[in-house]
């Protein structure tokens, strides 16, 4: 059940069988979720974190007249909320992309991991700390890329976040997500990422259509997008 | 709620719209349109170039063209004295 979980976990660091054990035996309940539904609202307080199995979600956060900008796509194996151990509510909301399904991590759990299990304490140290690296990317193509950049970078990262979990390979990975969303990620509007699209297509890229992304050319996309993975931390080391 | 298509015709040439969006009615879709125009502007100009020649059709399920929205009319235009 947590497969994807360990295989992002032991891309980067051992996980030895008892911190799987500890990690497994975490997990209070299994839920499913619809599309397009918000999980976890802005400021409620929470006593679990939500560890995402299967499907696609995302972080956002919204203005008064509705507009939204995704901060963050989620990819099965992810952590949505981990932080939410310490923050114990959030400043932004989490939904669902896609059915999902997702593994409640009740946060006494959690807190009897970092007293038992130090290794792992520091590798959801690490998992945290790598969300905010991807922030600070998205930060840098949202004040700074053009958006035909965006949108090849975007493209990119999730080549990689989906590949360490199995959902992708050379040729691409299924990311059933609407054009409006992707607007939402790319801080466009979706007929700006409709025309962007249609660019990369031309540029032998990228091209991506009903629910698939098809790499015509990994190598131009990556120079499209200026991408260095470095930001991903694809090292694998002791923590 | 109805699903509304927005096809874009500018200098890169025509982008069909597939997945369409829906919305309330035909006054929100052109909201839509005239944000989609000024958000392509937008990074036209960034890149030094704002060519106002194109526009988005509006269309229905059944491609039947409800409004077109021409990129002049989405924004206001004012230029230095002696350039027309």
């Amino acid at each position: 059940m947590i497969d994807r979980h360990l295989m992002k976990l032991r891309a980067r660091d051992d996980v030895s069988a008892q911190e799987e054990q500890a990690i497994a035996s975490a997990i209070s309940v299994v839920k499913d979720y619809p599309a397009d539904l918000t999980v976890i609202r802005r400021c409620e307080e929470l006593i679990h974190s939500t560890l995402l199995l299967d499907g696609l979600m995302c972080r956002y956060k919204d203005l008064r007249n509705g507009e939204r900008q995704i901060c963050e796509i989620h990819v099965p194996g992810d952590f949505v909320d981990l932080h939410s151990f310490t923050l114990k509510h959030l400043d932004h909301n989490i939904m669902t992309l896609t059915p999902c399904r997702v593994a409640l991590v009740p946060h006494e759990r959690l807190r009897a991991i970092t007293e038992e299990f130090p290794h792992l304490t520091r590798v959801y140290w690490f998992g945290t700390n790598l969300d905010a690296a991807i922030h600070r990317e998205w930060e840098l193509s949202l004040g700074r890329r053009s958006a035909l950049s965006r949108t090849a970078n975007f493209f990119c990262e999730l080549h990689v976040r989906l590949g360490l979990v199995g959902l992708a390979d050379d040729s691409g990975y299924d990311f059933p997500v609407t054009q409006i969303e992707m607007a939402e990620c790319l801080g466009l509007t979706s007929v700006h990422v409709n025309r962007t699209l249609k660019e990369l297509r031309e540029q032998n890229a990228v091209d991506f259509r009903r629910g698939r992304v098809k790499l015509l050319d990994l190598a131009i996309l990556r120079r499209i997008a200026e991408f260095d993975p470095a930001y991903l931390y694809l090292g694998r080391r002791q923590r | 709620m109805t699903r509304f298509y927005l096809h874009l015709h500018n200098r890169i040439g025509f982008v069909r719209d597939y997945e369409g969006t829906e919305l309330p009615d035909l006054e929100s879709a052109t909201r839509l349109a005239i944000d989609s125009i000024r958000d392509v502007l937008s990074e036209e100009v960034r890149a030094g170039h704002m060519d106002l020649r194109g526009h988005i059709d509006i269309v229905d399920d059944v491609q039947t063209i409800l409004a077109v929205i021409s990129f002049s009319s989405a924004i206001e235009l004012h230029l230095a004295k002696g350039n027309s």
